[in-house]
């Protein structure tokens, strides 16, 4: 009997010394940095590679990217165009007209009906970009409206022009996720290429592991309670989010959210939640990051047709959580729910 | 007992002992706590398995934050120094990764503890 015992002990002692060796040389450790800008927060989880260098470029190309779109800063490019409103033609650069055309490619998805870059103004009235809220009366909605659309915007190849001089853009609504594009293209090319990088931008994500193909667990945040409704898993994405609970104000016991639908000048009430992953391929950062407020402003029926449309042009999914709180998705991913706590 | 016994005993024993710390390794946990950053530096940590209630008065870059554990296990801001009142309205923290951010202020909150077992949260 002794003569069995002994090998197999043996054995459970080699095997549990080297998976614990294993385990603990598996990866090394990541190093994560959290940064301020664009009115949110920038977390990058750099494993392997020179990881600390990494997150610090990245950074810098972010904040390049704020500065060319930000609304706020005087020397940036829309603030130049917006100043320059129904005064004349403005001349940007390559990069910043590319990154109008993308915007303006995904409004005419859905004919401006539920995105728009042009809808500034009516955002102002209430007060999102002052964060002096209030509610503002229909008639003022509806005299804004009026300027508020891209049709103000006339684009040549080096030049932009605002035709009323009360139109403005905004492109905080594709701004973060451009930024993960730079980001992933900066990635492809850095050497040695780091095991995983893991970008949070104000919860539009990008997941990079180059070549190694990681299969990511993607949380969706329950946006009424607490952590994770599920998760869904895939491999290396864009991730964008637009949802109705981090930037709104109440008012009469109503919410009042940050995403102003174009149609109505009213915030947008037909969703909690929309979250959208795309492929990494030029420009998809900032496609996911548009497509999440397109729908977010549409009922269920129009984001089915929707989606018809841009499946084919790098939507791997969407989960959606409507206004009731009902949870779907479209395309070929699975929520997969989190057992209740 | 025979000395061959006392031996076999010995590695059986050492053989537990050695699967407890591979198990501990892999599913270290550590108790859930509130950790707070202001500028990526860690301020304050308050940890949200006491049975106490605790105010936190920390500073931000712009000014005061009052932070609550309500002694329950939940962890929020009260009040802040800021014109938008995001952290404020914020849903209680209390699930490891959940996060609470005043961007005015440069403050952080990040509940750790137990992995939830997911890479990154889309929100």
């Amino acid at each position: 009997m002794r003569r069995i015992i002994a090998p197999i002990v043996a054995l459970v002692v080699v095997g549990a010394g080297l998976a614990t060796f294993f385990v603990l040389r598996r990866s090394p450790e990541p190093i994560t940095s959290t940064y301020f800008l664009m009115d949110t927060v920038l977390t990058i989880k750099t494993t392997g590679g020179n990881a600390a260098a990494i997150n610090e470029q990245l950074h810098v190309l972010a904040s390049n990217v704020d500065s060319m779109t930000s609304y706020y800063k005087s020397e940036s490019e829309t603030v130049r165009v917006n100043a320059a409103a129904g005064k004349g033609p403005v001349s940007v650069s390559p990069e910043y007209e590319a990154l109008l055309k993308a915007a303006v490619g995904v409004e005419a998805i859905d004919h401006g009906r539920t995105f728009d870059i042009a809808i500034s103004p009516v955002s102002s009235l209430w007060g999102f970009t002052t964060k002096t809220f209030r509610v503002p009366e229909a008639k003022e909605i509806s005299s804004t409206l009026a300027y508020s659309h891209s049709d103000q915007l006339v684009l040549s190849d080096t030049t932009v022009q605002l035709r009323d001089s009360r139109a403005r853009i905004d492109l905080g609504g594709v701004a973060k996720g451009y930024s993960l594009d730079v980001m992933e293209a900066y990635l492809r090319t850095v050497e040695p290429q780091p095991r995983q990088v893991i970008v949070d931008f104000g919860g539009n994500l990008l997941l990079y592991s180059g070549g190694r193909k990681h299969d990511w667990k993607i949380g969706i945040r329950d946006p009424r309670g607490q952590g994770i409704i599920g998760y869904v898993r895939s491999g290396d994405v864009f991730v964008a989010t637009s949802g109705d609970y981090q930037r709104y104000f109440e008012r009469g016991g109503k919410r009042y959210c940050h995403i102003i639908d174009p149609t109505t000048g009213y915030p947008g009430t037909l969703n909690q939640s929309t979250t959208v992953i795309t492929t990494i391929q030029p420009m998809h950062g900032a496609l996911g990051d548009a497509l999440g407020k397109v729908f977010f402003c549409s009922t269920a029926e129009t984001q089915r047709s929707l989606f018809h449309t841009v499946q084919g042009q790098g939507v791997t999914g969407i989960v959606i959580v409507d206004a009731a709180g009902a949870r779907s998705t479209l395309g070929p991913i699975t929520l997969v729910p989190t057992v209740v706590q | 007992m025979k000395r061959s016994d006392r031996i076999t005993a010995l590695v059986i024993l050492a053989a537990v002992a050695l699967v407890a710390v591979f198990w501990i390794v892999v599913h270290r946990t550590s108790g859930t706590m509130a950790v707070i950053h202001v500028d990526g530096r860690v301020i304050a940590t308050v940890s949200l398995t006491s049975r106490e209630p605790q105010t936190l008065h920390i500073t931000g870059v712009l000014g005061p934050l009052v932070i609550l554990a309500d002694g329950k296990g939940s962890v929020r801001v009260t009040k802040a120094t800021c014109r938008d009142q995001i952290c404020v309205h914020t849903i209680p923290a209390r699930s490891p990764g959940d996060q609470i951010i005043c961007v005015p202020n440069h403050m952080v909150m990040t509940i750790e503890g137990k992995r939830t077992g997911i890479d990154a949260l889309a929100q």
